[in-house]
């Protein structure tokens, strides 16, 4: 019979992995779930974390904001914090999934999961993220782009888990905006989405940006030269097409069920466009 | 396992592999069909029922995880065989045609107007829109949740 | 219960819409008993094979697998069908598609099985497979079956098509691509089933046609037809997809040795999108020619229909499709080819819109192409050529019934939506496009020829004084149920608590076909009127009696009651009930939906099925967005005015309404069942993209009310006609928004975006 391990706070947690360091760790279950009740996994034993307070919620220090990993989406949605200060992390978390998945679904599984259309991560690799892991012996942080490995792959460790994550108020950027494309306007897995945040100057000129997209390689992509095509001109409908073509050279999607890789690089290029909205 | 939850405001306890899926548990073990299974992978909705008043998918919990918690299912809504407002509504304005998402729909609809008890017909297709109908078109289900929502506000039916 | 009396024309919830909404009503899956095994088939997983052997010794050394069953335990023909018995109960030499089932478990639970099933190895001798319909005809292509891929070839024609194109001033030619599209009913096939002792097989399941189930379980299991009792409680959804068997073979063999054990079998959501059925997939090549004015003239069509390896109803599915070809139009030459050939590709079947959805698109959007060449608006170019009461279709059938598709048209010129368009369209956003589309539809309504479309209705008087209606054809959420309790109680005069209602169940309820075709409600629903007057008046007669009346005059019906009026004096219905005996009390009567009186000359091919007389109609509006840097396309808005006769209950009328256009519109923009060399790529709703509440816009419903004089209260069935609509309304929007024509269901962002 397969054990199922719901510990109350992250001392329990310790004792809970001696002895079994290989099991399975969760909080919602929205991704792991669907692969045990579909026999694609099999791990001798499961840890819920949805009983550790102190993984939950969100707090401000200073110019920082901490969220614990096992905070739920919908919580993420509900949160003052998260929509004054994160806008871009929020219009994500806005379209994942659904209600129910999002009842459900933590920021800690979505970034752990570390699919390439995990819709978390494209606004948390704009917002600079570090990720909070612990284990029993230890506790550290790493950028979030050090910890993604790869798709479907992190750097965590054996007994160690994603106990929050940190964010630096991003409040020198003036336009936050994320867009994701989908096959339909609910549950839909992203086939090519992007985070970007700007700052505009009164006259127009860019003087920040730092954009990254989703599902557009094997993990988040981010285009430097896309951002350095853009900071020091004016925003225009070109300068949008001058850098979307590079956004189109940097990106290295996949074809799939869902989408050609064509497509996607078609598209990763003309989400820039849509900044041009600000311009209409 | 022995695990000890409320189910529709009762203490209930049930023996089973913690891993259990929950939805399973209460079909199977409670007897408790009102709940329904459809796609086995949280993209349909059918299976949802409220958790500490949360409207959560029970084909994506395991059984261990309900310890403790206060479950409601379809079957529960009702209280004292009075229909729940939503209920009401569905019948009335003809949301239910083969049923078949009904109990998930309704229960994801009252915890929606647990939130917003006064939603515009877009928020109100925001909040249904991981429980999918085969059947209706959504156009009657919206009808519905928004007349229960004015009701249970006291006004007067449109 | 309501105490609202149940009057037809007036809005009533449903019968059974308590019962769903607390969770009571229990369906076929919820059913359960004691002791009972699981059944679960073994999957062929190649689209083409032979069977050199299967080993089951692992699965069998499994504890609390109880039998694991292969052809040759199969005694009887080992063939099911509706019409054509060419599908195996398990394959024996060969599989002909990934979903062909090998070998049967029996198992003490579900985990067991899942586990026996995936211990069972098969030896396959692959064999290389076809997958595409004309590539199927070629006389070198891998063969399906013993014969030839071409499972039927047909025409219908009229008049002298191939020449008239001469007289034509404009000919328009182009090819389309219909995909297929899952059922995806929410409730997948299921079933329980047991012998009783007397060797009887009792099966409770999710079922389109209990008493024709009889047949083919019979026929392939070498069982007599009056040993099986089928009992069908309210589907889930069936939308065509549980029309034949898909449990039932395999349970009823399940339940022959399981030594008096119930046994249930449930498809889990892959396994439906693997052995279930499908709407068909079809190739289309159109040629119209019209004159400057716009008046049709010439119809030429092929149409190619990928029917699996299996008939299911693909020969009727095509005859329905030829018929429509020409679309709600006077065309007076028509020369309409269809070829349905088998594929290695998963079986199709009856779907919702059956062959018509698909034809659909082919004539509606050769119709904006003619349109636009000729400079004539689209909704003028449809009105010009729309058929009326009294004109000969493109089938050569005279239109005897109500024909409402010019009104149609004529309500949709005048309404909001139409006439707001062009507004609407220049108020697009930035980086979006705007467009409408329209689309006149039909789809006919039941068996069309060659088989009585029939149903016998029961109606009895119970000892307590209740009017129980025996429907003997499943309600599978068209809500035929409650309109025959609407019936029953309009003309005894009594109201919903007075009602009481079985569900079809082969022992207790009387044959009427099957719940498909837009038939149930029109064809069970005349008989049961006809069953309910004659109970009434036997009523009227035997309380005359009762009273000593010297004649049976000033009698009449209330609710719970016979009132004498002249005198007062009333006899409660419940005392009746226990004055006279039970076969007293019951009224038995048969209808049959009348047929096409003429000798059309042509699509001789087809036994059954063609031609048909009675057609329901819509026209229909889509408001389209599309966004330039995506392509993804939204419906913003949606107008459908259907005319299906008088209407029994306008809440049933327009959820058919909505559901039909909903799936419409899903078939339209995101369902495609993804297959690479037969096999499905997407068997999951994670990929088989289904419409959320987010995607199906609000859907304005008008009626347009003719009398159908067959129909009883003059309805005709409008369950089909709505899904018709939406992928050629929706082209047409998108054509209009970016000016390109799309070809190809579904009409994919993707495909918007290289077009653009």
């Amino acid at each position: 019979m397969r054990e199922i391990i719901l510990p109350g706070s992250l001392d329990e947690l310790w004792r809970c992995f001696e002895g079994k360091p290989q099991a399975a760790v969760y909080a919602g279950g929205t991704d792991l779930l669907v692969g045990l009740y579909n026999g694609l996994l099999n791990p001798e034993a499961l840890i819920c974390l949805d009983r550790i307070e102190e993984l939950q919620g969100v707090g401000e220090r200073g110019e920082s904001i901490r969220i614990g990993s096992c905070t739920t989406h919908a919580q993420l949605l509900d949160d003052p914090l998260i929509k004054s200060h994160l806008p871009v992390l929020w219009q994500a978390i806005r379209g994942i999934g659904s209600p129910l998945v999002r009842n459900m679904g933590t920021i800690g599984g979505n970034i752990c999961t570390a699919s390439p259309a995990g819709d978390t991560l494209p606004p948390l690799y704009t917002l600079k993220a570090e990720v909070e892991l612990r284990s029993k012996e230890e506790s550290r942080r790493m950028a979030i782009e050090d910890f993604i490995a790869g798709p479907g792959a992190t750097r965590l460790q054996p007994a160690e888990i994603l106990t929050g994550v940190w964010v630096q108020k991003p409040g020198e950027y003036n336009l936050h905006h994320f867009e994701k494309v989908g096959l339909r306007n609910a549950l839909a897995c992203s086939v090519v989405s992007m985070a970007a945040l700007l700052r505009l100057a009164l006259n127009g000129v860019v003087e920040k940006a730092t954009l990254a997209w989703g599902s557009a390689g094997p993990t988040i992509v981010t285009c430097p030269e896309a951002e350095k095509k853009l900071i020091g001109e004016p925003l225009s409908m070109a300068l949008l097409q001058e850098a979307a073509a590079l956004v189109r050279k940097a990106v290295c999607p996949i074809s799939d069920v869902r989408a050609d890789a064509d497509y996607r690089r078609i598209v990763a290029g003309n989400l820039l466009l849509r900044l041009g909205n600000v311009l209409k | 396992m022995r695990i000890s939850f409320y189910l529709n405001g009762k203490e209930t306890h049930v023996d089973v592999p913690p891993g259990r899926k929950f939805v399973d548990v209460l079909r199977e073990d409670l007897g408790l069909t009102g709940t329904k299974e459809c796609c086995g992978a949280g993209e349909c909705g059918a299976c949802t029922i409220l958790v500490d008043g949360q409207a959560r998918l029970s084909c994506l919990m395991a059984a261990a995880q309900l310890q403790g918690r206060r479950v409601t299912t379809i079957e529960g809504l009702a209280a004292d065989g009075s229909l729940h407002p939503v209920q009401e509504a569905f019948i009335e304005y003809g949301a239910v045609q083969c049923g078949f998402c009904t109990p998930g729909v309704v229960l994801a609809a009252v915890h929606l107007l647990d939130r917003n008890p006064d939603p515009t017909r877009e928020q109100i297709r925001e909040g249904l829109s991981g429980n999918l109908c085969r059947c209706s078109g959504y156009v009657k289900i919206v009808d519905a949740v928004e007349a229960a929502a004015r009701k249970m506000q006291g006004g007067t039916p449109q | 219960m309501s105490m609202k009396m149940l009057e037809v024309g007036c809005p009533m919830p449903g019968f059974d819409a308590r019962a769903k909404v607390t969770g009571e009503e229990k369906y076929a899956a919820d059913q359960s008993r004691e002791d009972t095994l699981w059944a679960g088939a073994k999957r062929a997983g190649i689209a083409h094979g032979i069977i050199r052997g299967i080993d089951t010794s692992a699965a069998r050394a499994l504890p609390g697998v109880y039998a694991i069953l292969t052809r040759k335990d199969i005694t009887g023909t080992n063939r099911q069908g509706i019409v054509h018995k060419d599908q195996p109960v398990l394959a024996g030499g060969k599989v002909r598609h990934c979903g062909d089932p090998v070998a049967l478990v029996l198992a003490e639970d579900r985990d067991i099985l899942k586990n026996a099933l995936s211990l069972i190895r098969v030896d396959f001798e692959p064999l290389p497979g076809v997958f595409d319909p004309e590539k199927a005809l070629a006389p070198e292509a891998p063969r399906v079956h013993e014969t030839r891929n071409l499972l039927q070839k047909a025409v219908i024609s009229t008049g002298n098509a191939m020449e008239s194109f001469n007289e034509c001033d404009i000919v328009v030619e182009d090819s389309f691509v219909a995909s297929g599209q899952e059922h995806a009913f929410l409730e997948t096939e299921n079933g329980l089933a047991w012998r009783e002792p007397d060797g009887k097989i009792v099966m409770i399941v999710s079922t389109q046609a209990p008493f024709r189930d009889r047949f083919e379980i019979a026929h392939a299991l070498g069982l007599e037809v009056d040993a099986i009792r089928v009992i069908s409680p309210y589907l889930r959804g069936g939308f065509g997809g549980k029309d034949g068997s898909t449990v039932q073979c395999l349970l009823a063999l399940a339940a022959l040795h399981a030594g008096g054990r119930p046994v249930k079998m449930w498809w889990e959501r892959e396994e439906s999108f693997i052995a279930g059925y499908k709407r068909h997939p079809v190739k289309m090549q159109y040629r119209l020619g019209a004159m400057r004015d716009g008046t049709l003239h010439a119809l030429q069509c092929s149409l190619f229909y990928d029917t699996g390896p299996y008939a299911h109803l693909g020969v009727e599915v095509m005859a329905l499709g030829m018929e429509h070809a020409g679309g709600p139009y006077r065309i007076p030459n028509t020369f309409i080819e269809g070829w349905c050939v088998y594929t290695n590709n998963p079986i199709s079947g009856a779907m919702r819109g059956f062959g018509v959805c698909q034809v659909a698109f082919g004539i509606e959007r050769m119709m904006d192409l003619l349109a636009s060449k000729l400079g004539i608006s689209r909704l003028d170019i449809r009105l010009k050529n729309a058929l009326l009461r009294g004109d000969r279709n493109c089938a050569g059938v005279v239109l005897v019934h109500s024909t409402g598709i010019v009104p149609c048209l004529e309500t949709l010129g005048r309404h909001n939506l139409w006439m707001e368009s062009s507004k609407w369209k220049g108020a697009a956003g930035p980086f979006k496009r705007r467009g409408v589309g329209i689309a006149a539809v039909f789809n006919a309504m039941g068996y069309g020829r060659g088989i009585p479309d029939s149903a016998i209705a029961k109606v009895e008087l119970t000892r307590e004084g209740k009017i129980r209606v025996y429907s003997g054809v499943p309600d599978m959420g068209q809500g035929n149920a409650s309109a025959f309790v609407q019936f029953a109680g309009e003309i005894l005069c009594q109201n919903a608590s007075r009602m009481e209602l079985i569900l079809p169940d082969t022992n207790r309820t009387h044959p009427s076909g099957s719940s498909s075709a837009g038939r149930t409600t029109y064809t069970y629903g005349n008989a049961l009127i006809l069953a309910c007057k004659e109970l009434k008046e036997k009523l009227l007669h035997r309380t005359a009696l009762m009273l000593m009346l010297d004649e049976a005059r000033g009698l009449t019906l209330l609710p719970g009651k016979v009132k004498h009026l002249p005198s007062g004096r009333e006899v409660p219905l419940d005392l009746i009930g226990r004055t006279f005996p039970e076969t007293d009390r019951i009224v038995v009567n048969q209808f049959v939906m009348p047929v096409a009186q003429d000798n059309v000359n042509t699509g001789k091919e087809f036994k059954i099925g063609f031609p048909h007389v009675l057609f329901s109609y819509a026209a229909h509006l889509a408001y389209v967005e599309v966004d330039e840097l995506t392509g993804k396309i939204d419906v913003k808005g949606y107008l459908a005015v259907t005319e299906g006769g008088r209407i029994i209950n306008p809440l049933g009328f327009e959820q058919q309404v909505h559901g039909a256009v909903a799936q419409g519109i899903g078939y339209g923009l995101m369902e495609e069942v993804l297959l690479d060399e037969g096999r499905i790529l997407n068997p999951n709703f994670t990929n088989y993209i289904l419409p959320t509440s987010l995607d199906i816009p609000e859907i304005a419903t008008v009626s347009v009310e003719m009398v159908e004089s067959t129909g009883p209260f003059g309805m005709k069935g409008i369950g089909e006609v709505g899904t018709n609509g939406p992928l050629p309304a929706i082209a047409g929007a998108v054509e209009d928004a970016v000016g390109r024509r799309l070809n190809r269901s579904p009409l994919t962002a993707e495909s918007i975006l290289c077009a653009m």
